[in-house]
């Protein structure tokens, strides 16, 4: 999403924004239905959602992001336009929802947590859904469906590809990765930072500049070894651009 | 046996999401009979003299709780716990989606006897659609006056606001459910202080399951005698049920409590699937100890069901028939409480994991024997550890049916050959 245009939907949400602080005794209990209402018009929780909602609470960004990660229904990266929810708990279970899960993961080609390449669909296996007598159960874009057969689900998948499926698409602002999942889009993960494409590269763990400098403190130019020396060195070389 | 005796009556018959249809029935008389001619105190009288126990899992009587509130402490708020998220529980999202005007009175009711302007409501984030409908339900209560200043023409105020919860089970437990509603992080506090002392917003607070909400009507109207008088002398009244699993007609099933399990099983829920043979039955919830053919008689209430080591929960019931595999229903009950735990306690946190990584070791054929007397000592070590009750519930399925269906656990396993 374009700054401008999020900064019309921020303007946009305001009022009603306002109207959800005022609800609560205490504003920061706001936070949760704000969340919500960002994460409904943009399709996941963008940065500058997280941001917004902070400046409107008078929140720390990092309270705001430690909330938010809590909690599983809020999506920190783009996902598909349908979210699928199979439920993997006992009474589905037992009643055949292993058939159902290696049925979508088959026809969707993906696994757990995971995002189609175009985008149409993310699947997730989930815990009980409170609909253990219609067992095997499941979750699209939050609308319960019960009573899965794998055929079904082919029903299901082939409707949602042709447009006919009866329930409405999530937004969609930005294309999503292959997992919307925090823990599981770090691949390949380069510790020092994700940006860095090569290990070798400034803040990639191959880098070792500052291993080098302070080599070059120690060894060459600060004979003494005191700590006072040891910075002030230190500085010199960072000052000189090394 | 009549299933739907209270608060079930009527659902699928009308349609009582209309405060019309609601109010044709009786609904909202109760409220304005509370408001405008009892006091406070005498509605807390009523509740305890009708032994009505918490239905949300932990069974506390709900008269006693509201009288732990200290005296003066304005202001006081009740929070109704729509989050049902227990294993097996399919009972409050029944009670939202089909009738929720009659959480909304007992909301009311509730408030009005602990003397609280701001009810809230705490719905799982899941229930979109039930939180929609209860959106639609309580603005039409407000609009007949129900809610908001001076309620039923009287000069009483009283708010009640929607709190959607956005995917976390622990968000359940009272304390982590008030952080929740915070704005926080949902991790349980450390009790004492109970939310009675210090709650929402650090004042008195009291959090009642929506079952237990709903049942004030009914008892304002017929009398702390009459639900005194069904079930058994500490197990007051009637429970919704919902039984699932391998049974033929799974379903909500109210019934008084002490109900036979057997009559629960065959005459409400049809019994098992034609050829089956009867395993075990786990009777209230994920966190509970599964039972077994010898106890079927046993009366289905709160004190029955802690004698023989188990509970009665959340009143979630899951039978289990001779197709059933143990290890991966233990697998797929260890990987929920693992999944759920909010990572506070290291016992509950580690714990869980380790016990999940066993279990899809030996699932995986690559169990060792020594692993099944693992796992019984891991689960029995993080028990008893923990800040909040979860850490707790890990261990109750798995021991019942690692003991009882050993043979089954022991297929899965390697037995170490001597060279
Ligand atoms: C892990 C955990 C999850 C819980 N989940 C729920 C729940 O979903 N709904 C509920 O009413 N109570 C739940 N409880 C129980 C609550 O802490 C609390 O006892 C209950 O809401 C009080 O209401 P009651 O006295 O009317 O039963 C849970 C407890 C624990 C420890
Ligand atoms: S027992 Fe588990 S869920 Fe409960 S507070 Fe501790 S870590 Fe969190």
């Amino acid at each position: 999403m374009t700054a401008t245009s999020f900064e019309e939907l921020a303007a946009a949400l305001k009022p009603e924004a306002d109207a959800i602080v005022a609800q609560y005794e205490d504003s920061r209990s706001a936070l949760l239905p704000l969340i919500h209402r960002f994460q409904d018009a943009q399709g996941y929780v963008s940065a500058d959602a997280m941001r917004t909602t902070a400046e409107w609470l008078g929140l720390s960004l990092a309270v705001v992001e430690s909330t938010v990660s809590f909690y599983t229904l809020f999506f920190r990266r783009p996902v598909g336009r349908y979210m699928l929810q199979v439920c993997r708990n006992l009474s589905c279970t037992m009643n055949g929802a292993g058939a159902i899960m290696e049925r979508f993961r088959e026809r969707l080609g993906v696994g757990h947590l995971e995002t189609t390449e175009d985008g149409l669909f993310s699947y997730e296996e989930v815990e009980c859904l409170a609909a253990c007598d219609r067992a095997p159960c499941m979750q699209v874009n939050l609308e319960f469906v019960y009573d899965l057969t794998p055929q079904a689900v082919d029903d299901m998948v082939a409707a949602i590809r042709g447009g006919t499926y009866p329930v409405k698409p999530l937004a969609q602002t930005e294309a999503p990765a292959r997992s919307w999942h925090v823990s599981k889009d770090a691949v390949p993960r380069v510790p020092g930072g994700r940006d860095v494409p090569d290990p070798n590269d400034p803040g990639g763990i191959g880098d070792r500049t500052g291993v080098i400098m302070l080599d070059r403190v120690v060894r060459d130019l600060s004979p003494d070894r005191t700590r006072e020396r040891l910075v002030k060195d230190g500085r010199e070389l960072l000052e000189r651009g090394h | 046996m009549d299933t739907r005796p209270v608060l079930m009556k009527g659902i699928g018959e009308a349609d009582l999401r209309s405060i019309d249809v609601y109010k044709s029935r009786g609904g909202y008389e109760m409220l304005e009979r509370a408001v405008k001619t009892m006091q406070p105190a005498q509605i807390v009288e009523i509740v305890s003299k009708s032994g009505l126990r918490g239905r949300g899992g932990a069974g506390f009587p709900t008269g006693r709780k509201w009288q732990f509130l200290p005296e003066n402490g304005e202001p006081r708020y009740l929070v109704c716990n729509s989050d049902e998220a227990e294993p097996g529980t399919f009972k409050d999202r029944m009670l939202l989606e089909e009738t929720p005007h009659q959480i909304i009175e007992g909301m009311l009711i509730g408030a009005y006897a602990i003397r609280s302007h701001h009810a809230f409501i705490y719905i799982r984030g899941e229930f979109l659609r039930g939180y929609e409908i209860f959106r639609a339900a309580v603005e039409q209560a407000r609009a007949a006056g129900y809610i908001g200043k001076g309620i039923c023409g009287t000069d009483y105020d009283l708010e009640l606001t929607i709190h959607r919860g956005a995917g976390a089970y622990i968000c359940g437990e009272e304390t982590a459910l008030l952080n929740s509603l915070e704005g926080k992080r949902g991790e349980p506090r450390l009790k004492p202080p109970f939310p009675a002392i210090k709650g929402l917003y650090g004042k008195p607070t009291v959090v009642n399951n929506s079952e237990t909400l709903s049942y004030l009507a009914p008892i304002l109207r017929n009398g702390a005698e009459w639900f005194a008088g069904v079930g058994t002398e500490r197990s007051t009244g009637y429970k919704i049920v919902s039984i699932s699993g391998h049974v033929k007609r799974p379903g909500n099933y109210e019934v008084p409590l002490a109900t036979p399990i057997r009559v629960l099983i065959d005459e409400c829920a049809g019994g098992l699937r034609d050829g089956r043979k009867f395993m075990a039955v786990q009777p209230g919830g994920g966190s509970s100890a599964c039972l077994f053919e010898e106890h079927l008689d046993l009366p289905y209430d709160y004190e029955s069901m802690a004698k023989n080591g188990t509970m009665l929960g959340s009143g979630a019931m899951v039978v289990f028939d001779d197709t059933t595999d143990f290890v991966h229903a233990a697998l797929a009950l260890v990987r929920f409480f693992a999944h759920e735990s909010c990572g506070q306690c290291t016992p509950c946190r580690e714990g869980g994991h380790w016990l999940e990584q066993m279990l899809e070791r030996i699932v995986h054929g690559d169990g060792l024997e020594s692993d099944i007397d693992l796992l019984k000592s891991v689960s029995h070590q993080i028990t008893g550890l923990n800040l909040c009750p979860l850490g707790d519930s890990i261990e109750p399925f798995l021991s019942s049916v690692v003991n009882r269906f050993e043979d089954q656990f022991r297929a899965y396993v390697k037995v170490p050959v001597a060279s």
